[in-house]
C-alpha cells in the first residue's frame, strides 16, 4: 500500500461537517479440544479479530490493532499491522482482550474496543462436556465514527478496496439484529412515553385533590358547627 | 555561690562584684587558667617525641573515662541575676483599712520599708446616702416600710456593704417583718434613686452621666423576682422531667426535619412537573411543526428542540413505518437523562454515545437497566445510530418515569393523611381519593369504620403537617 504524499502542509486540515462512519465486527471464535491437553492445562484454541462490517479492505486506513490479552500470556501485547486482524491463542479460560486500533494518520487518536473471550456456552449444562468440533462464535457491531476527518484520512477512507470478490458474510445477522433491536426499542418507547403521560395525569390529579382535600378541612376548621357540610 | 553567700551576708574574698563584664567573659578567665597549666615540651625534647605525651591542646586527648563536662556542642547557659540579692527584713506593718491599728508582722523588702500596706488600697468604702428627718418626711415615705425600719436596712446596707445576702440574714426579723432580698434592694435603690434626684449627690456610684445626664440606676425587682423563680424551677426539676424535655426537643427537631424535606420534595415535584409539562409542549409543538413542513416559525427553544431531533424524525418517518400519532402522544423530549452532545471533531465509537452521563447515579442506572431487562431489551444494543438514539431517548424517558413515580408516592400519601385528618374532624364522613390516584385496590376508599383503629398515627401525623 503506497500513502500518497502530495496533501501539502494542511494534510492536518479537518473537513467540516463531514462525517464518514465504519461498521466493523469484533469478537472470538473459540474450538473445545475434547480434553485438557497434558503439558499446559489449555483446553480450547481461540481467534480474536477485527473484521469489516462491509467488504471493504481495512488496511487503507488502518495501521495497526493491537490485542493486549491476559497477563498470563508470555508477551500479552500482541500487535497485528496487516490484514486479517487476528489472533489465535490457545487457553483454558475466559477474560478480557482490549483491542486498539490505530489508524494511518497520526492525528487520529486510536479507538479501544474491549471484548470478553468466549470459549464456553452459557448457561454452562451442568455435566454435560463442552460440544467438540462445532466452534463458538462471540461477536459484536460497532461503527467508528470518523468525525471531521483530516484530508489524508478522508482519502484514505474513500480508497478502500474489497477484500475479496465472494460474499463477504458473518456469523451472526447483523441486520436482522439490528432491525428486530430497534422495533423493541420503538415499542418499548411509546408504551414508556404513554406512561409518563398517565402519570403526569395521576400526578396533576393527585395535586388537584390534595388541594381539595385541603380547602375541605380548612372549611371544616374555620367553621367546626357546619358538620353537615358534604364531603365531595 | 554568690547568690548563697550574699544571702548568708559572708564577704567574697576577692570581693569581685558580678558585673556584665565577668559575665561576659568569664569562660575566658577559666580558659586562661586551663591554658596555664598545660604542659610545655621540655627543652631538648623533640617535637614528635613530646607530641606522643600531650597533643597541641589537651582537648584532642581521647578521654580515659566517659564524660560529659566537657564544654563542646552545650551552649553557655544564661546567667541570672546580675544585680545583687536585695535583702529582706521582719517589720510591722499597719493595714489603713483597719482602725484599730493592730500591728501586724511580715517579710517585707527593705527598700519598700517606707511605703504604705500595699493591699489596702482594695479596701474600698461603699458611700451609703444619708437622710435627714424631714428629707425622709419630704420624699421617702412609704406605706410598706415604716421609718424605724428603712433606718434598720440602711444601717445594715452601710454595715454590711451593700452585701444583701448578708444584710438579708442579719435582718432583725424579730423587730421587723420578714423581708425577700428582692424587697430589700428595692427598697433601697429606691431610696438612692430619689435622694439623688432631689439632692447634689455626694454617692456617685449609682449615677452615672451620659451626655450631661444624669442616669439613676433603676433596680427591676419585679423582674428579679421572675428570674430567680425561673432558676429555681430549672434547678428544682426531677430527672424524670428533664428526660421529657430532652426527649421533646428531639421530637421537636425530627418534626421540623421531616416538615423541611417535605418542604423541599414539594419543590421538586413542582419543578419536575414543569419540567415535564415543558417537554410536552415543545414536542408537541414541534410535532405540529413538522407536519406542516413549514420551519421557519417556532421561537428559539422550539429551534433548539428541532434541531436536536431532526434527524430522528427523519429516520423515524423514513426507515421507520411507525404511526405519526405515536410521535403526536410523547410527551417529554429531552427531560430525564441529558446526554452529551456530539463532539467535535476525531474518531469515536457509535457505543460511546450510549454511555450513561456520570451525573446519574449508581442506583439510577441500576434501576433503569432492571426496567430494561424487564421489556426484554439489551443493556448494550447494537450500536447503529438510529438504535443509539432511540436507546438513549428511551433510557431518559425511564428516568423520568421513575421520577414521576417516585413522586406519586408522597401524594398518595399526603392524601391518605388529609383523608384520616378529615375524618377525625368531621366524624361520620370521608373524602373519596380518586381510584386512579390509587395504584393497589387496596388502597381504594376503604369503609369508615375500619380507619378507626389506625386513628393514632394519622393524627401524628397532622401535627406535622
Amino acid at each position: 500500500m503506497s500513502l500518497p504524499t502530495d496533501f501539502g502542509p494542511d494534510s492536518g486540515g479537518r473537513i467540516k461537517g463531514l462525517v464518514i462512519v465504519k461498521p466493523i465486527v469484533y469478537g472470538n471464535v473459540a474450538r473445545y479440544f475434547g480434553k485438557k491437553r497434558e503439558e499446559d492445562g489449555h483446553t480450547h484454541q481461540w481467534t480474536v479479530y477485527v473484521k469489516p462490517y462491509a467488504n471493504e479492505d481495512m488496511s487503507a486506513y488502518i495501521k495497526k490493532v493491537h490485542f493486549k490479552l491476559h497477563e498470563s500470556y508470555a508477551n500479552p501485547n500482541r500487535i497485528v499491522t496487516k490484514p486479517p486482524y487476528e489472533l489465535t491463542e490457545t487457553g483454558w479460560g475466559e477474560f478480557e482482550i482490549v483491542i486498539k486500533i490505530y489508524f494511518h494518520d497520526p492525528n487520529e487518536r486510536p479507538v479501544t474496543l474491549y471484548h470478553i473471550l468466549k470459549l464456553f456456552q452459557s448457561p454452562v449444562t451442568e455435566g454435560a462436556p463442552p460440544t467438540v468440533g462445532r466452534a463458538l462464535v462471540s461477536e459484536s457491531y460497532e461503527e467508528i465514527v470518523f468525525q471531521e476527518p483530516t484530508q489524508l484520512m478522508q482519502h484514505l477512507l474513500n480508497s478502500v478496496k474489497p477484500i475479496t470478490n465472494g460474499p463477504w458474510t458473518h456469523d451472526t445477522d447483523f441486520e436482522e439484529k439490528k432491525e428486530k433491536t430497534l422495533e423493541k426499542i420503538l415499542s418499548a418507547q411509546t408504551k414508556v412515553r404513554s406512561e409518563i403521560t398517565v402519570l403526569k395525569e395521576k400526578l396533576h390529579l393527585a395535586k388537584e385533590t390534595i388541594t381539595k382535600f385541603k380547602e375541605e378541612i380548612a372549611k371544616l376548621q374555620n367553621n367546626p358547627n357546619a358538620n353537615i357540610l358534604t364531603a365531595m | 555561690m554568690a547568690d548563697i553567700l550574699d544571702i548568708l551576708d559572708i564577704e567574697q574574698p576577692g570581693g569581685s562584684e558580678i558585673n556584665r563584664d565577668t559575665i561576659i567573659h568569664g569562660d575566658k578567665v577559666k580558659k586562661k587558667y586551663v591554658t596555664a597549666k598545660a604542659v610545655k615540651r621540655p627543652e631538648g625534647m623533640h617535637r614528635e617525641v613530646f607530641a606522643l605525651l600531650y597533643n597541641d591542646s589537651n582537648k584532642d586527648l581521647p578521654p580515659l573515662l566517659p564524660t560529659d563536662t566537657g564544654k563542646a556542642y552545650k551552649q553557655t547557659k544564661a546567667k541570672l541575676g546580675m544585680r545583687k540579692v536585695r535583702k529582706w527584713t521582719w517589720a510591722p506593718f499597719t493595714n489603713p483599712a483597719r482602725k484599730d491599728n493592730a500591728v501586724f508582722y511580715h517579710w517585707k523588702r527593705v527598700s519598700d520599708e517606707t511605703k504604705e500596706y500595699p493591699f489596702a488600697q482594695f479596701n474600698k468604702q461603699v458611700s451609703i446616702p444619708s437622710y435627714s428627718e424631714s428629707e425622709y418626711n419630704q420624699f421617702l415615705k412609704s406605706e410598706d416600710w415604716s421609718q424605724a425600719e428603712t433606718d434598720h436596712l440602711m444601717d445594715l446596707c452601710q454595715r454590711f456593704d451593700l452585701r444583701f445576702i448578708i444584710i438579708h440574714d442579719r435582718w432583725d426579723r424579730a423587730a421587723f417583718r420578714d423581708r425577700s432580698i428582692e424587697d430589700l434592694k428595692e427598697r433601697y435603690y429606691g431610696i438612692c434613686a430619689t435622694l439623688s434626684k432631689v439632692k447634689t449627690n455626694p454617692w456617685s456610684n449609682l449615677t452615672t452621666t451620659v451626655n450631661g445626664e444624669k442616669r439613676i440606676y433603676h433596680y427591676d425587682a419585679e423582674h428579679e423576682r421572675k428570674r430567680k423563680e425561673q432558676l429555681r424551677r430549672l434547678f428544682d426539676r426531677t430527672q424524670e422531667q428533664i428526660d421529657e424535655e430532652q426527649m421533646l426537643i428531639a421530637e421537636l427537631k425530627k418534626i421540623e426535619a421531616r416538615k423541611r424535606e417535605r418542604e423541599k420534595k414539594t419543590q421538586d415535584l413542582q419543578k419536575l412537573i414543569s419540567r415535564a409539562d415543558s417537554g410536552n409542549i415543545a414536542s408537541n409543538n414541534h410535532a405540529t411543526n413538522n407536519m406542516d413542513t413549514s420551519n421557519n416559525t417556532g421561537n428559539v427553544s422550539l429551534n433548539i428542540a428541532r434541531r436536536h431531533d431532526r434527524k430522528l424524525h427523519k429516520k423515524k418517518l423514513s426507515s421507520q413505518q411507525r404511526p405519526i400519532r405515536a410521535v403526536e402522544t410523547v410527551t417529554v423530549e429531552w427531560s430525564g437523562i441529558k446526554f452529551p452532545e456530539a463532539r467535535g471533531a476525531g474518531v469515536w465509537l457509535r457505543s460511546q454515545r450510549m454511555k450513561l452521563p456520570p451525573g446519574v447515579g449508581q442506583r439510577k442506572t441500576k434501576t433503569i437497566e432492571q426496567e430494561l431487562r424487564l421489556m426484554n431489551i439489551d443493556i448494550a444494543p447494537t450500536p447503529t445510530e438510529a438504535i443509539c438514539k432511540h436507546f438513549n431517548e428511551l433510557r431518559s424517558d425511564l428516568a423520568l418515569v421513575l421520577d414521576l413515580r417516585s413522586a406519586l408516592v408522597p401524594c398518595e400519601f399526603e392524601l391518605q393523611a388529609l383523608r384520616h385528618q378529615y375524618e377525625v374532624l368531621n366524624p361520620g364522613k370521608t373524602l373519596t381519593i380518586p381510584a386512579s390516584i390509587c395504584n393497589g385496590p387496596e388502597n381504594e376508599a376503604k369503609p369508615t369504620l375500619e380507619i378507626i383503629d389506625v386513628v393514632g398515627s394519622p393524627s401524628a401525623l397532622n401535627n406535622t403537617i
